[in-house]
């Protein structure tokens, strides 16, 4: 029988999580802090083992003070091998497609969502809780994921791909905060962690670069990347690039090419090692297709209206979403820039996360 | 709640008479011993007398020990000062990372290193070591007792074996120390690094038995303490309170190591009346570390649940990190990997109660039976 007063609270050492696990305590759940170390990294010189950000010594650290602070238990629980497999494989194999991933999405639904509660069940604690900007809302009998108060800090488009059913055993206690609040509230608690900055990058790729991650994670495969053509749309071949993976849909800088209107990157076609560059105008599309969609409400009736997001910080657009097969087609009311295949595509009504999935080609 | 301590093997805690004494000497003297006056000969007289006690404690002449930081920079100050580019080290694969890291570093500077490979047992055997002299060896250095496992090695053989070819011989005794009466005059020890906090005195001190006559060269510089070998002020207190930890230690190792020898003779009773699946791990261990694979959870969920109840016991060695890493000694004694993650080191000391272990044998069946129906629940 799990017990519905005790909760696993993620602690990546920052300042949300340590707000999290703080306003838990003061509701009065019986709270536990859990570090998953999920990546180490192993400079090439010095030969010396290095945390990644997320799971940083001063991270680990920063989670051990809060839980001390409040009394209860901390503990840095192992999940490399997970990590590896669900998170930083995808994100190469997704690369070496041409395309680009969210590896937050993964790493949320496999790794806290799915590591992160079979811990839980040891502990015998019905809920998990993350310092993640978003809020989950109890209606009649129903749980659903509602986007975080701060609308820049909004973190619910991570969040598309966990398990439904583990939505009612979720915590999300900062997501009524806004990001300021938050930090104001750590400073008047005087919690340890209330100065750190806000994480940026990709917790796994220290120097923030990608391609370099690419190069050193897997170098036999990365060697065998050549340079190609870059055509424009008509076939015409306008310049060379140095790798496809040194490429994202969308990329203006950085092409080499001198043109009075700028170009972008519109396709990368791994196969033929091409990159196809258009002029703005053209990077505009009404439709995609999405696959692997997950619902994290009762699976609606199609075709749906939902407003639609196709990156992180895009600003969305309602979009009508139809069933074909195994795979949706996304029409979009307002036509969307850099439409880009791999990245997540996620669905909202009004507040909610209905639920998202994987964009796989955008319209030609 | 009230937690119950097992894992003495990676730091005791602070004896009561120890921590008075260090109080005394921490509010009465601040003197640098190095200064002329009056407050720097009270500091001095505090530091030699430790010195003295600590030295006919471990039956050597009181300019044999130097005081260091810690029991790893003990190893480094004596590997790093004895080893020239063209010697030859013989090691053990098992030792603790203050031994083997710095063995690895010695290897990049031009010094061949040969690391020993314990038994099965978690033994290290003399006829490895006599088999792996050659002309260019400078010197052997094999743990007393491992850390992990609690396994003694024959080290007076080894010293002996050792003294024959006209090698030197180091002893990381970290773990012996306090717990063993031994008198290095009679060995064929030439060096031997120690550490406070494993005998029940402060952490952040440790001491090098250095038999006289080696010359070892300096590897930090400063004001010329210690012999040059470990320069900086003096921390009085910490040394001071040291040399009482190992007086008392050495004082009760009779008493307490009868003791321990029945924790652990009961707590072994019980864990099979209890029909706990389990494997104790090595051979020739010194009571109180015991290190066991329970063949039916993993070593983190059993750490992790006991701790939950009050427990602390250890799943390996401990680890700056803090979190749960592949075991060292467990690899090396070549366990294979699933065994080695159901691994847990178990170690007994002054602070436990009878009553403490059967209740800590109690616990580890509940947790063990827990996790056992939770999974037959799951099949199902």
């Amino acid at each position: 029988m799990l017990n519905k007063n005790r909760v696993l609270v993620a602690m990546s050492g920052g300042v949300d999580s340590s707000v999290a696990i703080t306003k838990l305590n003061e509701m009065g759940y019986e709270t536990i802090g859990i570090t998953l170390k999920l990546w180490e990294t192993i400079d090439p010189e010095t030969k010396i083992k290095k945390n990644s950000h997320c799971n940083s010594t001063e991270a680990i650290n920063g989670a051990k003070m809060i839980c001390d602070r409040l009394g209860v238990h901390h503990y840095t629980i192992n999940e490399i091998d997970s990590f590896k497999k669900y998170v930083v494989d995808d994100f190469t194999n997704e690369y070496l497609k041409g395309r680009t991933p969210n590896p937050c999405v993964k790493c949320n639904s496999y790794v806290k969502w799915g590591n992160l509660i079979e811990q839980a069940n040891k502990f015998d604690a019905y809920y998990i809780a993350t310092g993640h900007y978003a809020r989950i809302e109890k209606s009649s009998n129903k749980t659903m994921i509602k986007k975080g108060v701060d609308t820049l800090k909004d973190q619910s488009y991570m969040l598309w791909h966990i398990n439904k059913d583990l939505i009612d055993r979720t915590l999300l206690p900062i997501g009524d905060l806004k990001k300021e609040e938050v930090r104001q509230y750590a400073k008047e608690k005087n919690l340890e962690t209330s100065n750190i900055p806000d994480s940026q990058d990709l917790c796994f790729v220290m120097d923030g670069d990608y391609r370099n991650f690419l190069n050193r994670f897997m170098p036999e495969k990365m060697e065998k990347i050549e340079g190609g053509e870059i055509k424009s749309e008509d076939g015409s071949v306008v310049g060379t690039h140095s790798g496809f993976t040194n490429y994202t849909i969308g990329q203006r800088k950085g092409l080499g090419l001198s043109n009075p209107e700028p170009r972008y990157v519109k396709k990368i076609n791994p196969i033929s090692n091409t990159i196809t560059v258009a002029k703005k105008a053209s990077m505009f599309s009404g439709v995609c297709i999405a696959k692997e969609i997950n619902w994290l409400v009762d699976t609606p009736k199609f075709p749906l209206k939902a407003f639609t997001k196709i990156r992180y910080n895009s600003l969305g657009s309602m979009a009508l979403i139809e069933k074909i097969d195994e795979s949706y087609l996304v029409t979009f009311e307002e036509s969307q820039l850099a439409i880009t295949p791999g990245q997540s595509i996620v669905f909202y009504n009004e507040e909610t996360l209905l639920g998202g999935g994987i964009i796989e080609d955008s319209n030609e | 709640m009230k937690m119950i301590y097992c894992d003495i093997a990676a730091t005791t805690p602070l004896n009561k008479d120890v921590l008075d004494e260090m109080t005394k000497v921490s509010s009465s003297f601040f003197g640098n011993p190095s200064s002329i006056h009056k407050f720097g000969q009270e500091s001095k007289a505090i530091v030699e007398r430790a010195r003295l006690n600590m030295a006919n404690l471990l039956g050597c002449d009181l300019s044999e020990i130097i005081f260091t930081g810690c029991g790893s920079e003990s190893n480094n100050i004596a590997l790093l000062g004895l080893m020239k580019m063209g010697d030859h080290l013989i090691t053990s694969s098992y030792e603790h990372p203050a031994v083997l890291k710095t063995a690895n570093e010695l290897e990049k500077n031009g010094i061949d290193v040969t690391y020993i490979k314990p038994n099965s047992s978690g033994l290290i055997e003399l006829k490895d070591i006599k088999n792996s002299i050659n002309t260019k060896t400078k010197l052997v250095s094999i743990m007393y007792v491992n850390n992990e496992l609690g396994t003694e090695n024959p080290i007076n053989q080894i010293a002996e074996l050792t003294k024959k070819h006209g090698i030197l011989f180091h002893t990381d005794a970290v773990q012996l120390i306090g717990k063993k009466e031994i008198t290095l005059r009679d060995t064929s020890i030439d060096l031997l690094s120690l550490s406070a906090h494993k005998f029940y005195g402060p952490k952040g001190v440790g001491a090098l038995y250095i038999k006289n006559g080696i010359d070892l060269i300096p590897t930090h510089f400063g004001g010329g303490q210690e012999k040059e070998l470990r320069p900086g002020t003096e921390n009085i207190v910490s040394i001071h309170g040291m040399s009482i930890a190992l007086q008392k230690s050495m004082e009760e190792k009779d008493e307490w190591n009868k003791k321990v020898a029945e924790y652990e003779s009961s707590f072994l009773k019980k864990l099979k009346k209890l029909k706990i699946n389990y494997t104790l791990n090595g051979s020739n261990r010194i009571s109180g570390i015991l290190n066991i694979t329970f063949h039916d959870i993993l070593s983190q969920d059993i750490v992790i649940a006991l701790d939950m109840k009050g427990y602390a016991i250890s799943g390996g060695s401990a680890c700056s990190s803090g979190s749960a890493k592949t075991s060292t000694s467990l690899k090396e004694i070549k366990m294979d990997d699933e065994s080695a993650s159901k691994t847990v080191r178990i170690s007994f000391g002054k602070n436990l109660t009878t009553q403490n272990i059967m209740e800590l044998s109690d616990c580890i069946s509940e947790v063990i039976n827990k996790q056992y129906h939770k999974r037959v629940a799951d099949v199902k």
